[in-house]
């Protein structure tokens, strides 16, 4: 784009090379949604994790495989459903006769990266025992704490609209994602594509690692040093102030959701391949950082995407 | 019902405090003492906590106070009366005020109590003093109304971290926005030509300058006293100082010791114009009050100001005193003959003196009287014995007893200005020369930046006039005879001590210096009424302004200062202050609308030059650039490319948008 902004960060050189390649290598497997890609690894890079809001069959699965395929880790897929019990996701101890022992067998929240599918299915048990993983990194089975490894990288996806016999999350663990967005349907471009060009679960088969998890735990460390100004800082108090007027949403954003934005700020413009975050990458991430957590007033006809992008436009730039 | 809190407290306290000093000097002690004691409870129960007096203790203090105030003045009906009625109703307000609006309360009547001192006085350090005034009072209410705020919302005000120097310059700020609306009403307010409402008599503390009867140490006593009588600008020629014998108060009649005026004197208008000769001096006199109703000019009054009449000795008298600062223009012409011709009671009382007083004068003049020739050799007889003898022109002169002319001219030999001149009078008429005193005063001080004399009550003198055949009435200056220096130099460079402890040659010139500083201010401030305001609007094309018009002016000045006023007041406050990068962007941005595009202030710099570079497809590369140079100042680290974004945008002309 522009190329006088760009200035490359020497030191990160190689694996940020290949973060750009991996990032393209999902950009070939999902067509035509560039700005969900970048949304997607901006939360992997600012140790987030993401909730996917969509109806079946856009592509969510293929996007947490692809970016689970590039990033080289083991990865889980969990259907939750109401029968779903928390010892299915996180493990369970099996007494070993031989051993005289129990024996932990450790559940599938124990892969760098997870898709949970249809999160609001299960029952509020096992929903909280997997957001409790996410926020804390660490799963405690029988007074057994158990360290999750590390990147963990957690995709949920729920549907919007078949909300029969759902527990939707509540504000507060929807608070422990740190992006959400849809996919939505792709172009005409893109279908056509899709439609004429192979399977999608084929180049999945074939798409090679780029990232080792080590890699993206280096990369994760590199985003921290990325410069914010004090300009910057003013924009994004003044963005999260506006939230909280009540002629907005019902409750403002928080605290934790103002660090989670600068975080993936950050991240955004080390996507950007800059070392400096500017009030466009702020503005690329606010939509799907306060879409899932906040309400518009009552009053408002206007759906939460609809609310912000309109208060992104009252927030003069600093 | 919320306490103010102490600091505020001690704010409101020393606005009353300073409300009420100018008016507690001039109190009698009593009425002082206890407009003091309130206050000072007040201090001590903020500063240590005191209880609250009870009740009967406030009536009973109240009721005293009414009593003193009343024992004090014998009425509550004058002016001075009624000030120190509110001062000490504000100070005993603060023994039993707890509430923010009791505080609130003392505060506003304190700016009605600063007001007042302008009843007094007007002098030029006045305003001064009240705008420090109210710059106290307007941080008091700043602090009152912060706190009653807060009362609302949870309780107790945090604590203001403000320095005592930054909440002062707040009031200043504030105060400083007023001024435009201040002068506004200056200006334009309708002045009348008459007051509103009678000004008493009584303005003054006590009369102050020349009174209407002359004994020994009267003029002396004058003499210590260093305030401004009056001011004179002369119009073209400006005589030396010495020519200047200001008339005042004539005496003709002598008891012995005291010179009194004569009834014909100062009541018989001056019969017709002397002849004149020679060229007049004209001139303004800007007069200070003194409660009296001479008005002082040069011998002889041609003119005379309106509202006084000219008496046939030649004195200017008022019809009222002078109670403000008046301004009036005469002419004087100093070559004339003022009455040839002596009617008989004139003669008669210029010649009386108490039978068989100083009998040795009386015998040394009878001896002169037969030596010389004419009256006007006895003159120059008498004023040779000054001057040879050693006579002395002395601050210290010892009190005389019954002959005290006597005494004066054989033993102590030691006076001022009125011994001198009532000694020659009484000479002159015990040798049957008609003499009458003269007092006024002499000389004054050059201002030469400002052009005019200054003429101070120190520069009262007593001279004598003599009537000669033929030359009628005759100034003669006998202490011209003794001090030439007096005449020459001043009353006060005549003396070779200081008068008191700090009176120094340089801090008198540099006081005369600086009077005219209270010249101006009298000329522009004081002085400006309806004449100086019709003046004011002439060249407007309103030489008839009615006082509506005025008004309706006054209210359109006042909106247009508010026009010019609220923006800047609402960019002080705001925190948009402009940085270079923020002004140069500035630049750009309007330079993009002109060509067509106008930008949200919701849009991020990069955000903007996409859809700008759509827009002007011709000028993308730079739109792009600026960008990016603007991004890189704002929110990237290390130094900011500066010079390149000005210069970039400098060098940005896209074309205009063709309308």
């Amino acid at each position: 784009m522009n190329s006088t902004v760009i200035s490359t960060k020497n030191s990160t050189g190689d694996r940020h090379t290949r973060l750009l390649e991996a990032q393209q290598a999902v950009n070939q497997i999902l067509l035509g949604k560039d700005l969900q890609v970048r949304l997607a690894f901006c939360c992997l890079l600012a140790r987030g994790h993401l909730l996917i809001e969509d109806v079946p069959g856009v592509g969510k699965t293929t996007l947490a495989h692809a970016v689970a395929r590039v990033i080289g880790s083991d990865y889980q897929r969990i259907q939750f459903t109401s029968d779903l019990l928390p010892a299915d996701i996180l493990g369970v101890s099996i007494y070993k006769r031989e051993k005289d022992a129990f024996e932990f067998h450790p559940g599938p929240i124990f892969s760098r990266v997870i898709l949970v599918d249809e999160v609001n299915r299960a029952t509020p048990k096992t929903q909280s025992a997997l957001l409790e993983g996410m926020a804390e990194g660490q799963v405690t089975i029988e007074n057994q704490t158990h360290i999750l490894p590390s990147p963990f990288f957690v995709m949920a996806t729920q549907n919007p609209l078949d909300l029969v016999g759902t527990f939707p999350l509540p504000d507060s663990q929807l608070d422990r994602f740190l992006l959400s967005f849809s996919l939505g349907y792709p172009g005409p471009a893109a279908e056509r594509e899709l439609l004429t060009t192979e399977d999608r679960s084929h180049m999945l088969s074939r798409t090679t690692t780029l990232l080792s998890p080590e890699d993206v735990e280096a990369l994760q460390k590199d985003c921290e040093s990325i410069h914010v100004s004090d300009n910057l800082l003013d924009y994004i108090q003044a963005l999260l102030l506006e939230t909280r007027d009540e002629r907005w949403f019902e409750t403002g954003l928080s605290p934790r959701a103002g660090l989670a934005l600068l975080r993936a700020s950050r991240a955004h413009a080390f996507l950007e391949e800059r070392d400096f975050v500017t009030p466009e990458d702020v503005k690329t991430i606010f939509p799907g950082l306060a879409r899932h957590r906040l309400n518009p007033s009552s009053g408002f006809s206007h759906s939460p995407e609809e609310q912000i992008r309109e208060l992104l436009d009252q927030v003069p730039i600093p | 019902m919320v306490d103010p809190g102490r600091i505020t407290m001690l704010w409101v306290i020393a606005t009353l405090a300073l409300a009420m000093s100018p008016q507690l000097v001039r109190m009698p002690l009593a009425v002082t003492v206890m407009a003091l004691l309130p206050l000072l409870w007040r201090v001590g129960a903020e500063l240590r906590g005191w209880k609250s007096l009870p009740a009967l203790v406030r009536h009973v203090m109240t009721a005293l106070a009414l009593v003193v105030l009343f024992y004090s003045y014998g009425d509550l009906a004058g002016r001075r009366s009624a000030v120190s009625l509110l001062a000490l109703m504000l100070a005993l307000k603060l023994i039993e005020g707890y509430r923010i609006r009791d505080a609130r309360l003392v505060v506003s009547f304190s700016l009605f109590l600063c007001a007042t001192q302008f009843l007094f006085g007007q002098g030029v350090l006045m305003p001064a003093y009240g705008a420090a005034t109210i710059i106290v009072a307007l941080v008091a209410l700043t602090r009152l109304q912060r706190n009653e705020a807060w009362s609302h919302a949870a309780g107790n005000a945090p604590a203001v971290q403000a320095s005592l120097f930054s909440e002062l310059g707040f009031g200043f700020k504030l105060l400083v926005v007023a001024v435009p609306v201040g002068l506004a009403f200056f200006l334009l307010f309708p002045r009348l030509s008459s007051p509103l409402w009678g000004i008493p008599d009584s303005t003054l503390d006590s009369k102050s300058g020349l009174s209407d009867s002359m004994s020994p140490g009267s003029i002396q006593q004058l003499f210590m006293d260093d305030s401004p009588a009056f001011r004179a600008t002369f119009e073209e020629a400006v005589p030396p100082a010495g020519e200047l014998y200001w008339r005042g108060p004539v005496f003709w009649r002598f008891d012995g010791k005291t010179w009194k005026g004569s009834f014909y004197g100062s009541n018989v208008p001056a019969s017709g114009q002397p002849s004149l000769q020679g060229s007049p001096w004209s001139y303004t006199v800007q007069m200070e009050p003194n409660e009296r109703k001479w008005l002082f000019a040069l011998d002889y009054p041609v003119t005379t100001p309106p509202d006084a009449r000219l008496s046939l000795d030649f004195q200017l008298i008022r019809r009222e005193p002078v109670i403000q600062l008046l301004q009036y223009s005469v002419v004087s012409n100093p070559d004339f003959v003022d009455s040839p011709e002596l009617p008989a009671t004139l003669r008669a009382q210029a010649l009386e003196i108490p039978e068989s007083s100083n009998p040795r004068t009386r015998r040394l003049v009878e001896e002169w009287r037969r030596e010389t020739g004419d009256d006007e050799a006895f003159v120059r007889r008498v004023l040779n014995h000054f001057n040879q003898q050693p006579f002395h022109y002395s601050l210290d002169s010892p009190l005389l007893g019954r002959d005290a002319v006597d005494e004066f001219l054989f033993e102590t030999r030691t006076g001022f200005c009125e011994h001198y001149a009532s000694a020659f009078a009484v000479m002159m008429r015990m040798a049957g020369i008609p003499a009458r005193i003269v007092t006024g005063y002499m000389g004054g001080w050059y201002n030469e930046m400002g052009d005019y004399y200054l003429v101070r009550q120190s520069d009262a003198h007593a001279w004598a006039e003599v009537w000669l055949p033929g030359q009628g009435w005759t100034r003669v200056d006998p202490t011209a005879a003794v001090s030439p220096l007096r005449i020459r130099q001043g009353s006060l460079g005549a003396l070779s001590a200081p008068r008191h402890l700090i009176d120094y040659p340089w801090l008198r010139q540099a006081r005369n210096s600086v009077d005219i500083v209270q010249q101006r201010w009298n000329d522009w401030v004081i002085e400006y009424g309806a004449r100086q305001q019709a003046r004011l609007f002439a060249p407007l094309g309103l030489d008839q302004a009615t006082p509506a018009m005025l008004v309706s002016v006054l209210f359109l000045a006042i909106a247009a200062f508010g026009a010019i006023l609220f923006p800047i007041v609402l960019r002080i406050r705001g925190p948009s202050r402009l940085d270079p990068v923020q002004k140069a962007w500035r630049r750009f941005l309007r330079r993009l609308e002109r060509a067509g595009f106008a930008s949200l202030p919701s849009s991020g710099a990069i955000e903007l030059a996409g859809a700008a570079a759509a827009v002007l497809p011709g000028s993308a590369p730079a739109i792009h650039r600026i960008a990016g140079l603007y991004t890189r100042c704002r929110y990237a680290p290390g130094p900011a490319p500066l010079p390149e974004l000005q210069e970039a945008i400098s060098a940005f002309h896209p074309p205009r948008k063709s309308s």
